[in-house]
């Protein structure tokens, strides 16, 4: 399996990492030789200098061989020219661009099968107001995905000293609300993930992650000492592409959305586009202006400037002012693991999430879908159950292997089971799995499935 | 860096040579020979000694850094050159373990220098392990063990930089495992060419097998006393003269030719440019031999041919005592022996591309005298090499010279003539094997004494690392945390 990356930056970085640790042959192509010498240094892959949308450069890196192209440079233009090349030059199967400018991925035309035949655009804005989107639908949590056609939520939600779950085992908070469908797959603790055990003890730093069925999340998310109440209102920080996008997606789906923006002629222009959201022009940062827009009540203040600091910033102050929830844009990944000691719930990178989105399409096929957790340290991995695999007719508890993993929700005949130690995977249920990235060569020889089946 | 890393890889080299011991063992079984036992007994101490370090050390789940990289190469070839040296020791083939010492690090370092006086008094077992660690080291044990243990993949991009030759390496295939891979093959299907064709030359199996692997390797073990001249057949003298020009050959480029893609080989610069040196040299040492020594032409051809060839790629093979030649003929092989074979070959020294490159950059000096306001960048194969490659190359030539004549200074004073210290110390350092004066084609290095004999040892092993890899060992700065 030959890979082609083009582009060095984050994206083309970090999804050069995790191929190549996946055991494909990548090579990754830049026309900046310094950008290249990083990625050479830490990776087991070949580079070739050269522009992305030269077609020398491009067979000079093996486009003949390639099963899959990955455009991810900073400029729209040369990741849609190297896809072209890619379809005209060699019939490369799967490409994949990374697009960000609005007025090319919304004109489905250019990118269908008889242009330019790109089979996943792919912006990191649009990932990251996605990923945004999807947290609204559960209160408190620091993360929220969803698996077998969304029936079933995987959310990681964050304790703090003195909640009321704290020195509870996870077995017993199960046992204290039977009739309700909650398993606890893993625990953050301490920069690293565990997987949970019934007799675990939650602490009070814990992020834990919780397994249950969508209808059901808000009664469960009260299990763990929150109040069960839903988002409503929400004011989101920056009228940018992120910010449109959220807030008209929000508004359709009925909340109370406020938007400030500092341009007055970007205001103009999101005032006549938004129907019920509130444009205010103003400065994020100003205190007035929150304390006059009422910044206690809101239940999710989002920020989502281009600009990093402020984004940061304005959260904490937000915050400060009693906003119940902050998520905070952030594109600096050196920045990401610092956002939870400074006090911000949520942090969002829409370059980690273009990496996460690529990486699901690349990945898909026999498995039904996977998904990275927590900056990739674990995987979440959507399955059919075949009759070979060792975890099928054995109750759960008897499963010896793998250790790293833990099976978080079956679906049997359109019923979604969240299970206990006595319960059965039959051949043919879709399983969901959860599974440390050590665990993931164990978890996929009990499956007798390899995760990286195209 | 953490010393944990190094003894976990120590231990794999280690039982890795232990392995390799086995072709000996065998050899010595089927002769029966008396030194049966100590190889047996080094091939049991690597296999013990390898697999307690491996239990006791686990491989840290990280990734091979920068330095670490050095250090596994670096430690890796003297710990192999020291238990490549215990047969030779624990059989009394030879008598101290200096002289033990140099044989296993001129062998594994591709060098092919000895200090044995009788060599065809030697066992079979003995000789083909001489020849055998000529041929792991060529292409450069921790390649082989990249290409078949998949356990040292993680960071084997740092291995390799360290241990390939030349001022850049660049990977034929994106997962540097199958880049070692094919690098092995190309070099065991030559090794496997010659071979037959100097079994079509009415070589004897047992030599025929011995030869190859040191031809391939650029390494020069024999198993005769007076080398390749013992044969005194003008075919093998021609077989094994052209396996050297391949072996000091760009092996990335002897894959792109096999695979069809012919010119990527002859459009070349450096490929093109070592032909020149050696046609150039040919003729040159051709016209001494007919002007000064009198020989005519056909003989003189097949003579210059063979050893400007031998000492150029840094193999060392002799077809006739050269130390004979007048003044003019020895001292280009001694001005060849600073040149060396392509980088990703497996000859050692200065190596082509280097002085080729310091060439085009003089010329570049003397052209912006002439235009002063030029720009003009030094160009390899049509496209621009970089400053700081130009200022490694520099720095590499520079320490070259100086270590060189560091190293000739304490010779003399252990009382070698000049030439003889002098020319021991090229043919260590640049890995060729025989000198002039004391140390030439028909004499060897035992007179030397064993401080000597370790120092030269010591240029054997920073000659074929590429100096870097060695020298950066004794920089304090590398040790501290």
């Amino acid at each position: 399996m030959e890979i082609l990356v083009i582009g060095a930056g984050e994206v083309g970085f970090n999804i050069a990492e995790r191929l190549s640790q996946e055991d494909k042959d990548v090579v990754v192509i830049d026309s900046s030789e310094a950008n290249l010498q990083r990625i050479k240094d830490s990776l087991d892959i070949k580079t070739v200098c050269g522009s992305g949308s030269n077609p020398k450069t491009l067979l000079e890196a093996g486009l003949k061989q390639a099963d899959i192209l990955i455009a991810v440079t900073d400029s729209d233009e040369v990741n849609m020219i190297a896809c072209l090349i890619a379809g005209s030059q060699s019939k490369v199967p799967v490409k994949i661009a990374r697009i960000r400018n609005p007025e090319y991925s919304e004109n489905t035309t250019i990118l269908d099968k008889d242009h330019l035949d790109i089979n996943l655009a792919i912006s990191p804005e649009r990932e990251a107001a996605k990923v945004i989107l999807k947290m609204q639908d559960v209160p408190h949590a620091t993360s929220v995905s969803e698996f077998l056609d969304g029936k079933v939520k995987l959310f990681s939600l964050k304790m703090r000293p003195g909640c009321s779950v704290e020195g509870k085992a996870l077995k017993d908070i199960s046992f204290l609300h039977p009739g309700k469908n909650v398993l606890v797959p893993a625990i953050f603790r301490d920069g690293r993930i565990i997987i949970a055990r019934g007799n675990d003890v939650i602490k009070g730093n814990d992020e834990i992650f919780v397994v249950t069925e969508s209808e059901n999340v808000n009664r469960v998310v009260s299990l763990f000492g929150f109040e069960a109440e839903t988002i409503k209102r929400v004011m989101i920080a920056g009228g940018g592409n992120i910010g449109y996008y959220l807030a008209s997606n929000l508004e359709k789906k009925g909340y109370s959305v406020k938007v400030i923006e500092r341009n007055s002629e970007r205001c103009e222009k999101l005032a006549s586009d938004l129907t019920k959201a509130l444009v205010l022009k103003g400065d994020t940062s100003d205190q007035s202006l929150l304390k006059e827009e009422n910044i206690a009540n809101v239940d999710c203040f989002i920020a989502v400037t281009n600009d990093d600091e402020a984004n940061i910033l304005s959260s904490l102050l937000a915050r400060q002012m009693g906003a119940k929830k902050v998520i905070t844009l952030v594109n600096k990944a050196g920045y990401i693991p610092l956002m939870s000691t400074v006090g911000i719930d949520v942090a969002v990178s829409p370059r980690l999430s273009t990496v996460s989105g690529i990486l699901q399409y690349v990945r898909k096929g026999k498995v039904l879908s996977v998904t990275s957790i927590h900056e990739e340290n674990a995987e979440a991995i959507e399955v059919m159950a075949l009759e070979t695999s060792d975890i099928v007719n054995v109750p759960l508890k008897d499963i010896k292997s793998p250790k790293g993993a833990i099976i978080g929700a079956i679906e049997r005949e359109g019923h979604v089971i969240i299970p206990k130690g006595d319960d059965i995977v039959l051949p043919g249920d879709k399983v969901l799995i959860f599974t440390l990235r050590s665990s993931i060569p164990d978890v996929e020889k009990a499956l007798t499935v390899k995760v990286e089946f195209f | 860096m953490q010393f944990i890393f190094l003894l976990h890889n120590m231990s794999l080299l280690i039982f890795f040579l232990g392995i390799s011991m086995s072709l000996p063992l065998v050899v010595s079984f089927i002769y029966s020979e008396q030194d049966f036992t100590a190889f047996l007994f080094s091939f049991l101490v690597c296999l013990f000694l390898g697999s307690i370090l491996f239990l006791l050390t686990k491989r840290p789940k990280r990734e091979i850094s920068h330095k670490e990289g050095f250090a596994i190469v670096a430690v890796g070839w003297i710990v192999v050159a020291f238990f490549g040296a215990l047969p030779y020791f624990l059989s009394g083939s030879l008598n101290s373990f200096s002289d033990a010492f140099f044989e296993s690090a001129s062998g594994f370092t591709t060098t092919g220098a000895t200090v044995v006086t009788n060599i065809e008094a030697l066992n079979h077992a003995t000789l083909m392990w001489r020849c055998f660690t000529q041929w792991l080291g060529g292409m450069g044990i921790i390649l082989l063990s990249i290409a078949i243990l998949p356990l040292l993949g993680v960071g084997g991009m740092q291995l390799y930089k360290a241990e390939v030759p030349g001022p850049v390496t660049d990977k034929l295939k994106p997962r540097i495992g199958e880049t070692a891979k094919i690098l092995w093959k190309v070099y065991l299907l030559f090794t496997f060419l010659e071979f037959i064709l100097l079994r079509a030359g009415g070589m004897s199996f047992y030599d025929a097998i011995c030869h190859s692997f040191a031809t391939m390797a650029t390494g020069g073990f024999s198993t005769k006393n007076i080398s390749i001249e013992a044969f005194n057949s003008a075919y093998i003298d021609g077989v094994i003269t052209f396996f050297m020009l391949l072996a000091g050959t760009n092996f990335a480029l002897h894959y792109q030719f096999l695979k069809g893609n012919v010119n990527s080989l002859l459009k070349d610069e450096e490929f093109r440019f070592y032909l020149l040196i050696i046609l150039c040299s040919v003729l040159l040492v051709m016209l001494g031999l007919v002007l000064f020594d009198g020989h005519d032409l056909l003989h003189a051809f097949r003579l210059a041919s063979f050893q400007v060839v031998s000492i150029m790629t840094t193999t060392g093979f002799s077809s006739v005592d050269f130390e004979q030649w007048s003044d003019f003929g020895k001292y280009f092989l001694l001005v060849l022996m600073f040149v060396g074979g392509c980088a990703g070959s497996t000859g050692g020294s200065i190596k082509v591309v280097r002085i080729y490159l310091l060439l085009k950059q003089g010329y570049r000096e003397l052209y912006r005298l002439i235009h002063p306001h030029a720009i003009v960048h030094v160009k390899f194969n049509n496209s621009r090499v970089p400053s700081e490659i130009m200022d490694s190359i520099w720095g590499f030539f520079f320490l070259y010279m100086v270590l060189t004549v560091f190293a000739v200074v304490i010779m003399s004073f252990l009382g070698l003539d000049m030439v003889s210290a002098m020319t021991s110390v090229a043919a260590s350092i640049g890995n060729i094997g025989p000198g002039l004066g004391s140390v030439g084609p028909s004499d060897n290095f035992s007179a030397i004494p064993d401080v000597g004999k370790w120092i030269l040892s010591f240029c054997m092993i920073m000659g074929r690392l590429e100096l870097y890899t060695l020298l950066i060992l004794f920089i304090p700065e590398f040790w501290r945390k």
